[in-house]
């Protein structure tokens, strides 16, 4: 009987050691595809075809993200430039020279909530996954 | 008692090898964040085409605005102060430090083959163009692992449109 106490005792002490902290590596991925996401953007953005981040592509860039388990409506998208367009808008593409830059935020999603059972803080709820760059444009009129 | 320290002995080697797992991944990322820092300098950098020369009809890069431009899009890439000093509060804690930048310009015969010894680095550019190595140390916060750096390399050449 005792040998069967410790048996369960040493099973479950040894699964939860284990496998306790995979879910952050939920978190580590979902960075990694944010990053991604935005590595694209701006490579097809900052291209000599284009020079802006519009509407469509950031709808087009949810759907993709979506297709990942990300929540489409909870993503948030930050375009800014170096000179000061808002390098959203197709009829005011950014020329070459100045800096496209995108960041992409997402919610941690309550992911690290079962923290609190070894005493760590999880992140506040205003706090996000972003994954972010800067490049130069190629556009020329 | 023995199964006591064993569990605990357990308890700490697994501690270990989850730490040793995280540090290893975000060094990973930190690597690929510095390789495209330096890609996106690099880029930057080579689009800097010198204004005069091209009046005259020459292809040219401004090796002094495109030190500039690989500064500054290797700091806002690496979320540094523009001096490349680390900024409180992100995850870099140590200045990059660029060990090598080359401007290939319109004197040398293209195509062109660069080649650094030092650095294990050649590359071949079809028109003028920058090379960029950057050293750069990864910050640790477990401490499992040996200390990393690495010695990013990029090159871009100027885009023709």
């Amino acid at each position: 009987m005792k040998q069967l106490l410790v048996f369960i005792l040493f099973a479950t002490l040894f699964c939860w050691l284990m496998f306790s902290p995979v879910y952050k590596h939920v978190a580590v991925l979902r960075q990694a595809l944010l990053q991604q996401e935005a590595d694209y953007m701006l490579e097809i953005g900052a291209s000599g075809r284009f020079g802006y981040i519009d509407g469509a592509m950031i709808a087009a860039s949810r759907e993709r993200l979506s297709q990942y388990g990300f929540q489409p409506e909870q993503l948030e998208y930050e375009v800014t430039t170096t000179n000061g367009l808002s390098g959203t808008d197709p009829a005011a593409p950014l020329e070459r020279g100045s800096g496209l830059r995108l960041v992409i935020r997402y919610p941690y999603d309550g992911l690290m909530n079962i923290d609190r059972l070894i005493g760590v803080e999880p992140p506040l709820s205003t706090a996000r996954l972003a994954a972010a760059g800067m490049k130069m444009s190629e556009y020329v009129p | 008692m023995h199964k006591l320290v064993f569990s605990f002995l357990m308890i700490v080697i697994w501690w270990l090898l989850h730490a040793m797992q995280l540090e290893e991944e975000t060094a990973l990322g930190t690597l690929h964040e510095g390789k495209r820092a330096v890609d996106r300098a690099a880029h930057a950098a080579a689009q800097q085409v010198d204004r005069l020369k091209l009046e005259a009809g020459t292809l040219s890069i401004d090796p002094m605005a495109a030190q500039a431009a690989a500064r500054a899009y290797l700091a806002a890439n690496l979320r540094l102060e523009p001096d490349l000093e680390p900024r409180a509060g992100e995850w870099l804690d140590a200045k990059p430090e660029i060990v090598d930048f080359a401007v290939i310009n319109e004197q040398n015969v293209f195509p062109y083959t660069y080649r650094n010894a030092a650095y294990d680095y050649e590359v071949t550019l079809r028109r003028p163009g920058v090379v960029l190595i950057v050293h750069l140390a990864c910050p640790r916060v477990f401490g499992v692992m040996d200390a990393i750096e690495w010695d990013l390399k990029g090159t871009a050449e100027l885009v023709i449109a």
